[in-house]
């Protein structure tokens, strides 16, 4: 049986409970996923049964809400299912399986957490803010997981006194902090007026990234290793007047 | 704003300045910009593979120093030019707000008289911190022979510093750095560990230095062994309590009768980097890893090397070895050495389960068993050939992964 979610927690917890006792669920909240032959019920999201299972899973292992929510976030299209045998793991050990790495769901669960969580971290590094000509800075991306949330902390905290808007061009949202509180809102598009320097600024920048490399030591494979190429698209090193690699 | 001219030449003669991380530092936000990212962060990638994190730049490359590796040095012909402490800390704040950095990396050629550029760069940073109020990161190289007050007041404004010892030997410094000496760099080293080691102790207020002391070494300039650049790395480590030691592979920008003609090779880096992670990460002491007047073998790991060296140590097996052992084995890393401590609690460990867990079993598989069973070479020879196999010059020079920062690494190397 295919068990078919709307993306969210409360949906997928639902569908775990009623998918519980069924070794061969499979579930998923892409209809696209959908296999021939098999039956499928739509499982619309029911607030006391989603609530019912968190707390029972809760009682397992205190950090699995944290586990579900990066897996959820994930890009992979097979995110529910994975969930779905790591929480089936986690209600028939009753205990934390986390740690228990040579079993396949953990594994596949640990590594699609870790993609989220490396993500994050990546992402850190390679967002680019641009300067609007009221200060406020604003960063497009379009990042493989739903995480541009999860990375207001991290500039909230560096830059406490800049408004700033994290915009997730894919998924047409963002994450705003407005100098006091941060909210997510849906956004298909910003118009943006830059700051009189912001130009100057990315010369500058553009200027020292080709200076600072040395291109005696080519490794590209190496770089688009640690950088992938689908993260160039809004960082202004990529975007010079002139070919970054002469 | 810095015109991009200056921009250029004083990027291009910090660039071979090694050290690049950002980590160590919990400095925390107290208003203004900027905080530490204890991790360290990358914020972009340089054809070369190597990352950038911090905005490495010199103050000046108006040199009145003599070393005959440098394109700066007095006697070059070269354009001269200098930056001013406003126009550093500017462009510091303006590319980090836009976040292409984590912070500074300033180092500076000797213009005029160490006590001026010492003065100079001091004075950029406390612009930074007091001024900016900006909290993120800031590396500085010190100045050989500048005046003891200026130094400590540095360590109070910076994260980390860094003396780079140059050469190997006392004997190459001379020969090449003829105005440094081997005490204008240990002295100040030694100086910061002491009051580095007293700011703790008195429980002071403010920070001093939280992220430590680095050095870096030019190796192929001179004709220092592996052995014994393993050994200085080692008791740099011991006695001064440095968090990192950098190599960098000789590149010729200059021509002297008594520097080679010919770069080193990539691979003789990446292998005392190899080296290095055994010292720090893996329990090895420098005397295991290479003998004194001997290089590291070029077509082996180091690790691979010491444990052919002691095969009467094998197979260990994975689900009773300890960690010290199996950070030991070739092939397992801190991650997959971690892994196997965590599943071996749940289940009695098979060849299938490491597989399945991504523990890499090229090489591991000549020196352990799992549950008894043992699928490696049968014979010394054998094992070796198996190993050097595949390890061809170009092939490790992709594996060098270890000029990049610290946090790309750990979540890219592990495995050693
Ligand atoms: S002190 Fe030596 S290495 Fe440093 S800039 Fe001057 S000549 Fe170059």
């Amino acid at each position: 049986m295919i068990y078919l979610t709307d993306g969210t927690k409360e949906s997928f917890l639902t569908a775990f409970l009623l998918a519980f006792s069924d070794g061969d669920a499979l579930v998923s909240s892409s209809p696209t996923q959908l296999s021939l032959g098999q039956k499928t019920v739509f499982v619309s999201a029911d607030a006391a049964r989603a609530a019912r299972a968190e707390e029972r899973l809760l009682s397992f292992d205190k950090d699995c809400m944290n586990d579900l929510s990066l897996l959820l976030r994930s890009g992979m299209s097979g995110r529910e299912q994975i969930a779905f045998r790591y929480f089936r793991l986690l209600a028939l050990q009753k205990r934390p399986v986390r740690d228990m790495l040579a079993d396949e769901d953990v594994l596949c669960a640990s590594e699609c957490i870790r993609k989220v969580t490396y993500e994050i971290h990546r992402l850190h590094g390679f967002v680019r803010f641009l300067e609007s000509a009221s200060g406020a800075l604003y960063a497009p991306l379009s990042p493989d997981n739903d995480v541009v949330d999860l990375l207001v902390p991290h500039f909230r905290s560096r830059l406490p006194e800049f408004p700033f808007v994290l915009h997730d061009v894919k998924r047409k949202k963002a994450a705003v902090y407005d100098g006091k509180n941060t909210f997510l809102a849906p956004l298909e598009q910003a118009e943006v007026v830059l700051s009189a320097s912001e130009q100057a600024w990315q010369t500058l920048w553009q200027r020292y990234y080709k200076s600072v490399n040395i291109p005696q030591r080519e490794r590209l494979k190496q770089m688009k290793g640690y950088m992938p190429v689908r993260y160039w698209k809004f960082m202004p090193e990529f975007s010079s007047r002139e070919p970054f690699l002469t | 704003m810095i015109d991009e001219r200056r921009l250029k030449i004083l990027t291009e003669g910090a660039k071979y300045d090694v050290s690049c991380s950002s980590s160590g530092s919990k400095r925390k936000n107290t208003g203004g910009m900027g905080n530490g990212y204890a991790a360290g962060c990358c914020h972009s990638f340089t054809p070369d593979g190597r990352c950038i994190s911090l905005l490495k730049i010199l103050m000046s490359n108006d040199c009145v120093y003599n070393c005959k590796y440098c394109p700066n040095r007095l006697d070059a012909d070269v354009p001269r030019v200098s930056a001013s402490p406003e126009e550093i800390a500017q462009l510091t704040i303006d590319f980090y707000k836009r976040n292409y950095i984590e912070g500074l990396f300033l180092s500076s050629a000797v213009e005029k008289s160490p006590d001026y550029t010492m003065e100079r760069l001091v004075r950029t940073l406390k612009l930074l911190r007091n001024q900016y109020r900006f909290h993120g990161y800031i590396h500085l190289k010190g100045i050989p022979r500048a005046d003891e007050a200026l130094i400590h007041e540095a360590a109070q404004y910076a994260d980390r510093m860094s003396y780079n010892i140059e050469l190997p030997s006392e004997r190459s410094l001379k020969l090449l750095a003829p105005q440094k000496s081997k005490e204008s760099l240990l002295l100040p080293m030694r100086k910061l560990a002491e009051d580095s080691a007293v700011f703790k102790e008195e429980k002071r207020k403010g920070l001093f230095l939280p992220a430590g002391q680095t050095t870096q070494m030019i190796v192929g300039a001179s004709p220092e062994t592996d052995g014994q650049i393993v050994r200085l790395t080692q008791s740099l480590y011991r006695g001064l309590g440095l968090k990192r030691v950098y190599y960098s592979s000789y590149v010729p920008v200059v021509h002297d009768s008594l520097l080679p003609d010919l770069p080193v090779g990539q691979l003789r880096e990446h292998r005392l980097y190899q080296a290095d992670w055994l010292l720090r990460f893996y329990g090895f002491t420098a005397e295991e890893i290479a003998p004194e007047n001997e290089n590291l073998p070029l077509d082996l790991d180091p690790k691979c090397a010491w444990a052919l060296r002691n095969l009467q140590l094998f197979p260990v097996e994975v689900n009773r070895a300890p960690l010290e052992m199996l950070l030991r084995v070739p092939g397992i890393g801190g991650r997959s050495a971690q892994k196997i401590l965590q599943a071996r609690r749940y289940t009695h460990l098979t060849f299938e389960h490491l597989q399945k867990m991504r523990v890499v079993l090229k090489r591991a598989r000549h020196f352990i068993t799992a549950s008894g069973k043992f699928y490696g070479a049968k014979s010394e020879t054998a094992v070796r050939g198996l190993l050097t196999a595949g390890e061809t010059g170009e092939n490790a020079t992709q594996l060098s992964l270890f000029s990049t920062a610290e946090t790309a690494l750990s979540a890219l190397t592990g495995e050693l």
